[in-house]
């Protein structure tokens, strides 16, 4: 077990909703926690978004991110309002000091 | 379509959130009416949005001392405070169907019927997207939706008295900004049909009552049997619990 670093960013959505991120990281990210005021349909999955999240690099880019974001919300058919892909990415490069 | 009205009732937090899932899943069954119910909590309780964090949103310590209860709604949005006496919620229950499948839109038809009560007060409301319902520019009303295999569930609260001291003694904001200044800056950007009416709670009911229903058919009932033990084992097993209240 590695020491992690731990990350905390909160973002208001111009517009929309506030995003936070919390995140346990090194040179990757171990854990990560989206939260918020926002909706998202179907709720359970942002599960499947912070998922997609997991292991990686704390240097990938936040245009990579975001679609990296979009592509579990095209996939799995997911609804968001007040919150948008760009808006998690940059939120998580926040977290993590990048 | 003929709508089933409930009647304002007076519930604790877990029973207040199992009833409106209970009820969503009997209507989803086709065992009951598309329903649009009204509730006060009792006591008084914080309800936080499906994505946000217990801990972070709300101080326990304090709602342990007043009496507050604390819960996790299974819709988005925002940290609430339900004061027994200041506000009015309603959940409306049906088949997408018959409100629109589009979000957005099932909003604004939504929270058109609150406008159409309040108007009835004489209170000149609108829609503020995304959520939202505004006077003079105040939210006075805030309204959450999710939905689940083809239903809809919306709730939203309706204030009709403003205690702004205990809703920032129970949701976590540091001492030092429940200072004056900012309870100020919130009179400033929220409101209560109190403001602009004078009425009893049971009058802004009457009329919200009125606003939900013109145009419609419908019938007061109560729940069934049925969803009432449903709601009952809900409100034990998952809104009470720690592992729904604090999963985030």
């Amino acid at each position: 077990m590695g020491v992690f670093l731990k990350g905390f960013a909160r973002f208001k959505v111009p517009g929309g909703k506030l995003v936070e991120v919390k995140l346990d990281y090194s040179d990757s990210i171990k854990n990560v926690q989206i939260l918020g005021d926002f909706f998202l349909y179907p709720e359970d999955a942002l599960k499947d978004i912070e998922r997609s999240l997991l292991n990686l690099k704390v240097d990938e880019s936040e245009e990579s991110i975001a679609r990296i974001v979009s592509d579990v919300v095209k996939k799995k058919s997911i609804t968001l309002i007040g919150i948008t892909p760009n808006a998690i990415a940059k939120t998580i490069k926040m977290a993590v000091g990048k | 379509m003929k709508w089933r009205i409930m009647k304002l009732e007076v519930h604790d937090a877990y029973l207040n959130m199992g009833t409106d899932q209970a009820i969503m899943e009997s209507v989803e069954a086709g065992k009951s009416a598309p329903t649009i119910r009204f509730y006060k909590w009792m006591p008084s309780a914080v309800s936080i949005g499906r994505f946000q964090s217990m801990q972070e949103e709300v101080d326990i310590e304090k709602c342990k001392e007043l009496g507050v209860s604390y819960i996790r709604r299974v819709t988005g949005g925002g940290a609430v405070y339900h004061s027994n006496s200041g506000e009015i919620t309603y959940s409306v229950i049906a088949p997408v169907s018959i409100i629109s499948k589009d979000i957005r839109e099932s909003y604004r038809i939504i929270c058109g019927w609150v406008i159409d009560g309040l108007s009835k007060l004489g209170i000149n409301a609108s829609f503020a997207p995304i959520n939202d319902i505004v006077v003079d520019g105040k939210k006075i009303s805030g309204n959450a939706q999710t939905r689940s295999k083809g239903i809809i569930l919306q709730h939203g609260t309706i204030l009709y008295d403003l205690d702004i001291k205990t809703m920032f003694t129970v949701l976590r904001v540091s001492e030092e900004k429940i200072s004056d200044k900012l309870i100020k800056s919130v009179e400033d950007r929220v409101t209560c049909a109190r403001n602009y009416a004078d009425i009893s709670l049971e009058g802004l009911y009457e009329k919200l009552l009125e606003g939900f229903t013109v145009g419609k058919e419908f019938g007061f009932n109560s729940c069934t049997e049925d969803e009432m033990k449903r709601a009952d084992t809900l409100a034990k097993s998952v809104y009470s619990s720690d592992s729904w209240n604090f999963d985030r």
